[in-house]
């Protein structure tokens, strides 16, 4: 029991990913390179696609404040602007995020639970 | 019209079963009982009241009644009738209605089983099964009512069943998983009978060991296809993601897996009672549990229909009168009789015990990662966190390879001592063997030696040499091999599905590999020796979808495959999807998924090669097959 509990707060200890707002993030209390998630609305007309490698940069908002995403991969089909969307990855010293991970959920009037409440604190 | 028979149907079954809930009190005040006479006439006409209610839901999609709000806002004419007739159950409102019919079903069946005879003990049964059904339909009547009406200004075109869901795994996902996860509530109410009329005995065990054991079929065979479907639907090629609803339906299974291990032992050496009744609590506690957080929409997840906080509170209703009411029935009604039989560390009972400890304490843990976000929430006022699949992935090592290590001697185990330890250097020996010679096997498949999977393997081969290969060895004759199939069929089986599963598991997490990138026509990549080729972009034209379809070409050994993936977008609205290109033998998964275009002929590519992917599914139905041996060898004894 006492191994039992021990391992799931270790596990959890390490495995715990906070999540933020663009707005809290550009308070800067967040230490860079720690993996965190962080949601919202992808800006529209801010995605850049490179045109030789699967880099994208695009702008997420909470309509108060807005971080810049960076991420290298194939987005999820869902993924487009004026979207709910939440990354997963860590703040660099130059105040963006790179992202690891970038979900879009399977529903287009889903809106992922942490957005929405985001989203709702601005009204 | 009919979907205001099937609303009012649903209603007449919600009147039943609350006179059939409150049955057993009426034998109370009457002082006599009479309510036995009933059961089996009331529980035919709830399931046959439930079940045209439901097909009165499937006629309203199957005729386009874009007038129910339910239809249209997940149905269109131009969906293929095959899966309008699955978007029945493609919402949250429907698959309620589901859901009843299936615990309707259960009762049914366990009234008409062998183990059901007219006594006061399935009178209880029965009070209980409906008084969940009726909580079941009182939900679905004022929180998410199908039949509702759009009226009068009804679309003249509906929505559209979420696409990714418009395939054929997907149409019997749901109501195989919902099969399971009901039938949980049967073992649960004969927990309750055996409690009230005070007969927790091997009777009772026997009679709950079969359901337990279907119940868990139905959640293996619904957890693995949910898998395969999530693995080449989603087009990440990744079949399983720790997500809340995924751990919503695997705990219910761990701790079936646990209670009906338990209530062998309490029916064959009266050992455990305490402990199965409460695990039989614990697995429908469990269950609706998991429909909370399903429904609720409290946790982020791809399965969280809506956010809608009414339905949760009233699932956490229904959550409280059950399980708090059961635990209190136990806490008066359990059995304090001291079993005279002891057993020691090298029994069968000891066996189960750490069984049942690892399997729980495990279920638990993933529970808790799950929950986790949401107590959180709750302590720091709306601050929000989630558990990464890392939590869950570590801590599910320990547990596997316990159990792992527990299955391969499991059979060879006596009841309260086992003299004859002489097979266990043997086994090892036999692993050893195998192990050996799998490591062989990847080393030629795949050109490089991966020691990540050695675990697994090992595990794969303990099990394998303990249920089949030492039987073999060991009882050389014909008949006396026939006699223990006969007997065990159902565990061997079973257990060499998890051998399977978890020699799966450990090869993909190992030896996959994958790269994202962008490939233009004519280009070709060299993913680990297998050579990529983009042949071409063609065109398709589907019945209620365009898709741009990428053919690519794998070169392996001289042979030639042709696969392709296709950029689906579904007219009705405007969304997106991939269906991954997936071309399979028996060691190994080509896995491509096309991203987007570029620019022009160029394309952004997902590739993949997944070795022995497949077996994760394989020991996944190797499992179902068992417990299905299992529940009916016992159902058709009888008691």
């Amino acid at each position: 029991m006492v191994i039992a509990i021990t391992l799931v707060i270790s596990a959890l200890s390490k495995n715990l990913n906070l999540f933020y707002s663009p707005s809290e993030l550009l308070e800067g209390n967040i230490t860079p390179g720690n993996i965190i998630r962080a949601g919202g609305m992808v800006t529209s007309g801010s995605i850049k696609k490179s045109t030789d490698s699967l880099e994208v940069v695009f702008s997420i908002t909470d309509f108060k404040n807005s971080i810049l995403v960076t991420y290298e991969g194939i987005l999820p089909d869902l993924f487009s602007e004026n979207a709910g969307v939440v990354v997963k990855g860590f703040l660099r010293e130059d105040g963006s995020f790179l992202a690891q991970e970038v979900l879009a959920k399977h529903d287009e009037n889903y809106m992922p639970p942490e957005v929405a409440k985001i989203l709702e604190s601005k009204e | 019209m009919i979907p205001e028979i099937g609303h009012l149907l649903l209603i007449g079954a919600l009147v039943l079963t609350f006179i059939g809930g409150s049955l057993p009190f009426y034998d109370l005040v009457l002082k006599k009982s009479f309510s036995q006479n009933y059961i089996r006439s009331l529980s035919i006409l709830i399931s046959l009241l439930v079940a045209v209610s439901f097909t009165c839901l499937i006629y309203s999609f199957l005729v386009d009644d874009f007038s129910v709000i339910y239809v249209a806002t997940n149905s269109n004419t131009a969906l293929p009738s095959y899966y309008k007739f699955a978007a029945a159950w493609g919402a949250h409102e429907g698959s309620l209605v589901l859901w009843i019919l299936c615990l309707s079903l259960w009762l049914l069946g366990y009234l008409f089983s062998k183990d059901s005879v007219n006594d006061h003990f399935s009178s209880i049964t029965f009070a209980v099964m409906n008084q969940v059904i009726f909580a079941f339909i009182l939900f679905t009547l004022f929180t998410s009512n199908p039949f509702e009406r759009l009226l009068p200004f009804s679309p003249v075109q509906g929505g559209d069943l979420n696409p990714s869901l418009q395939d054929f795994a997907f149409t019997i996902h749901p109501p195989l998983l919902y099969l399971g996860y009901s039938g949980l509530a049967l073992p649960f109410s004969l927990a309750i009978a055996a409690m009230v009329t005070k007969n927790i005995d091997s009777l009772w065990a026997r009679t709950a060991r079969p359901w337990s054991l279907l119940s868990c079929t139905f959640l293996t065979l619904g957890i693995g296809l949910g898998s395969w479907w999530a693995y080449y639907e989603l087009g990440w090629g990744g079949w399983w993601f720790w997500d809340p609803v995924e751990n919503a339906a695997f705990v219910p299974w761990l701790i079936s897996i646990a209670l009906f291990h338990s209530l062998i032992a309490t029916e064959k050496r009266g050992v455990f009672k305490n402990w199965s009744l409460l695990l039989s609590i614990l697995s429908f506690a469990a269950s609706l549990l998991g429909t909370f957080l399903v429904r609720s929409g409290v946790l982020t997840s791809v399965h969280a229909f809506a956010l809608d906080p009414e339905r949760g509170l009233f699932i956490l209703w229904i959550f409280s009168y059950f399980i708090f009411g059961a635990l209190f029935i136990y806490i008066f009604n359990n059995t304090k009789t001291q079993v005279e039989s002891t057993y020691s560390l090298r029994s069968i009972e000891f066996g189960f015990l750490l069984n049942n400890l690892l399997l729980v304490v495990l279920a638990i843990s993933i529970m808790f990662g799950t929950i986790f976000p949401l107590l959180y929430e709750a302590y720091t006022n709306g601050k929000q966190v989630s558990v990464g699949p890392p939590y869950f992935n570590f801590l599910i090592l320990p547990f596997a390879i316990g159990l792992g290590l527990l299955q391969g001697i499991g059979l060879f185990l006596g009841w309260s001592d086992t003299k004859d330890f002489k097979f266990f250097p043997r086994i090892i020996i036999e692993a050893l063997t195998i192990l050996i010679v799998i490591n062989i096997l990847l080393y030629f498949l795949f050109g490089s030696f991966n020691t990540g999977s050695l675990i697994a393997c090992f595990i794969f081969a303990w099990i394998v040499s303990g249920n089949l290969l030492d039987v073999f060895i060991k009882k050389r004759t014909f008949n006396k091999i026939k006699s223990f199939l006969n007997f065990r069929l159902g565990a061997v089986f079973a257990h060499l599905g998890i051998a399977f599963l978890v020699l799966g598991v450990g090869v993909v997490s190992t030896y996959s590999s994958e790269k994202e990138l962008i490939l233009s026509v004519g280009d070709s990549y060299d993913l680990d020796s297998y050579v990529f080729e983009f042949e071409e972009m063609t065109f398709k034209q589907g019945p209620n979808y365009i898709a741009d379809v990428a053919n690519l070409k794998i070169k392996e050994d001289g042979r030639l495959i042709k696969l392709s993936s296709e950029k689906r977008n579904y007219l009705s609205t405007n969304q997106v999807t991939t269906e991954a290109g997936i071309v399979a033998d028996l060691f190994k998964d080509y896995y491509v998924a096309v991203g987007e275009n570029i620019q022009g002929d160029t394309w952004s590519f997902r590739l993949q090669v997944k070795p022995f992917v497949r077996w994760i599914w394989f020991g996944a139905l190797l499992v179902a097959i068992g417990t299905l041996i299992s529940s009916i060898k016992h159902l058709r004894k009888g008691i």
